[in-house]
């Protein structure tokens, strides 16, 4: 039995322990760095949080003064709001459709700009735009091909005879829903397609070529080498492709500011309008906090991720 | 990657190829085309695929008869100021995380981080009625505070990960020299790190230029109002909506940001995915 004394320097000693020995100083140094960031973090989003929180317990509108204490009242009244489970069920469409919708053609375009080819490069750094133009922009662009007299799509569908009148599509529901979500899809495209790209960048060529030796097709590469490789990156898209649509406000409130007839009123528009559009604070933090409900899964799964990324 | 030789292949990559392309193009190239015509042909019910009488009118009335300059100008001193402040929390903060142990340093990088998935809509009801009671509800203040949310727990987390892969023996040597640890860091670890700070300021100053909610919330007077809102209240109204002037306004709006992107992307995109792929 050999007890080295590497294994007794090794053990800590304190959770206060400095790796470099028993430096408290060191650790006051960098409580103090972390303090400035602290502070703003709690000041800024943490206690907002908190509060929005509590909220939803009161009843609270523009023309109270200070908020009533209701319990569960607003969630009692917001389970018997047929908008409310439309918010829920709008926000399960379009998250599910943007989240597809990116996956695959953010998958689909990282592929093909992963393969050599003359211009790459180019095409690579130009495939970002969308992703760096602010969001009004982005709603601009899809209201204008949307656009039921002038719009281009309507122009086009016509031209191959697809449809024969021009079609109103932000004045419909599915129209609208339609046009929402591809704004987001294509603005997102970008995002998803860095993140695959660098998935690729670490592929085993050897064992591809290898593959390819034995006689494997593209697509068989594709479905036994490519994808289960990419697999890491493809949760952690998909998680944060979740989160991110969860989120999004802006194009869809400038496209079509939740409507027609709340088709297109996820959650967040819905919180907006409740809280911001008819000053109901009460309801708007109760359903805000269904919605940091449904976000938890997704930040659960994030979370994990980033605990096995830092060890 | 793929093996292309053959004819089947080929086809089934052009095929992929243009219409991911063509998905992911056309919005750009129609906006361009858009601005650069004039209403009479803008306003034609089949549209021309190429401006035939190419006019810079939607952008000469753009600056000089909107309010656009002043949109940007706003847009760009707050903006401006919570990429700064955002990227010095962050600094500090990330540095914190990678280099020190102490206890609860785990739990608590995870909470801050865990922050980016807090709703920014649910936020902004506690954020509104606290700029209020401060008075900075309708400041420039207000509203470079609150752009604090978007950006600080991901820049953070960026910054969190490049330290970490500063070899520790760098800082040892210069502490054996008997430097402190601030001046270790300010002099030594800051110098070497401009890339990732760099992107992080363009980060935070991306979503700050990019937002419309907050901006449109937390500003109510024209002057200080910023692009988001100052686009679409200026372009699409109840009233009337100028289509090529939005489309115009779009890309100078999107100018600055674009052009600062295209200089850094290899930065950004290496920072924005770090820690994700290992």
């Amino acid at each position: 039995m050999a007890t080295s004394d590497d294994t007794l320097s090794d053990y800590p000693v304190s959770p206060l322990a400095n790796r470099r020995g028993l430096k408290g100083g060191q650790s006051r140094v960098g409580l103090l760095m972390l303090l400035p960031a602290a502070l703003a973090f709690s000041a800024i989003i943490l206690y907002p949080f908190l509060q929005a929180l509590g909220l939803s317990m009161f009843q609270y509108t523009v023309e109270m003064m200070s908020p009533r204490w209701n319990g569960l009242g607003n969630f009692a009244k917001l389970l018997a709001d047929p908008a409310v489970w439309n918010a829920f069920a709008t926000t399960a469409v379009y998250v599910t459709l943007t989240t597809v919708g990116t996956l695959i053609m953010g998958l689909g375009w990282a592929l093909i700009v992963n393969q050599p080819f003359r211009g790459r490069a180019v095409l690579r750094s130009l495939s970002l735009l969308p992703w760096v133009l602010p969001s009004t922009v982005s709603a601009f662009i899809w209201g204008w091909i949307f656009n039921s007299r002038y719009g281009v799509l309507n122009a086009f569908l016509m031209q191959i005879g697809v449809i024969h009148y021009p079609q109103a599509w932000l004045s419909t529901p599915q129209g609208a829903m339609m046009a929402v979500v591809l704004t987001k899809v294509w603005l997102s495209i970008p995002l998803f397609m860095a993140f695959f790209l660098a998935g690729l960048q670490n592929l085993d060529r050897e064992q591809i070529d290898a593959a390819r030796v034995d006689g494997a097709g593209n697509f068989a590469i594709l479905r036994d080498h490519i994808l289960p490789h990419l697999r890491p990156v493809l949760i952690i898209v998909v998680v944060l492709g979740v989160i991110g649509n969860l989120q999004q406000f802006d194009t869809i409130y400038a496209l079509t500011g939740g409507g027609p007839v709340r088709a297109t009123a996820v959650l967040s528009v819905e919180v907006y309008r409740r809280a911001f559009e008819q000053w109901d604070i009460g309801i708007a933090s109760a359903i805000g906090v269904l919605w940091v409900a449904t976000l938890l899964p997704p930040a659960f799964l994030y979370l994990r991720m980033l605990v096995k990324g830092n060890n | 990657m793929f093996d292309l030789s053959s004819t089947t292949a080929k086809v089934v990559f052009g095929l992929a190829l243009a219409f991911i392309g063509f998905f992911l193009f056309f919005p750009l190239y129609w906006l361009v085309i858009s601005s650069l015509k004039g209403n009479a042909e803008l306003y034609q019910v089949v549209p021309t695929a190429f401006p035939v009488m190419p006019t810079l009118d939607h952008f000469v009335a753009a600056i000089t008869r909107g309010k656009l300059p002043m949109y940007l100008w706003n847009s760009l001193v707050t903006s401006g100021a919570s990429a700064l402040l955002v990227s010095v929390l962050a600094i500090y903060a990330g540095y914190s995380f990678a280099k020190y142990k102490y206890f609860g340093r785990q739990p608590v990088m995870l909470f801050m981080l865990s922050a980016q998935m807090f709703p920014f809509g649910l936020l902004l009801i506690s954020l509104y009625p606290m700029m209020s009671s401060l008075n900075l509800l309708d400041t420039q203040l207000g509203l470079v505070l609150s752009y604090i949310v978007f950006a600080l727990p991901v820049s953070t987390y960026m910054l969190y990960s490049y330290f970490s892969q500063v070899p520790d023996e760098l800082i040892d040597a210069a502490r054996a020299d008997g430097a402190s640890d601030l001046r270790i860091f300010h002099t030594i670890v800051i110098p070497i790190s401009i890339p990732p700070i760099v992107t992080v300021f363009l980060y935070s100053f991306m979503w700050s230029w990019n937002d419309l909610l907050y901006s449109m919330t937390l500003i109510v007077s024209d002057d200080k109002r910023t692009i988001g809102p100052g686009l679409l209240l200026t372009y699409l109204n109840e009233v009337n909506s100028d289509w090529g002037g939005a489309m115009a306004a779009s890309l100078i709006a999107s100018a600055p940001i674009v052009i600062a992107f295209m200089f850094l992307q290899r930065f950004f995109i290496q920072g924005v995915t770090a820690g994700a792929v290992k």
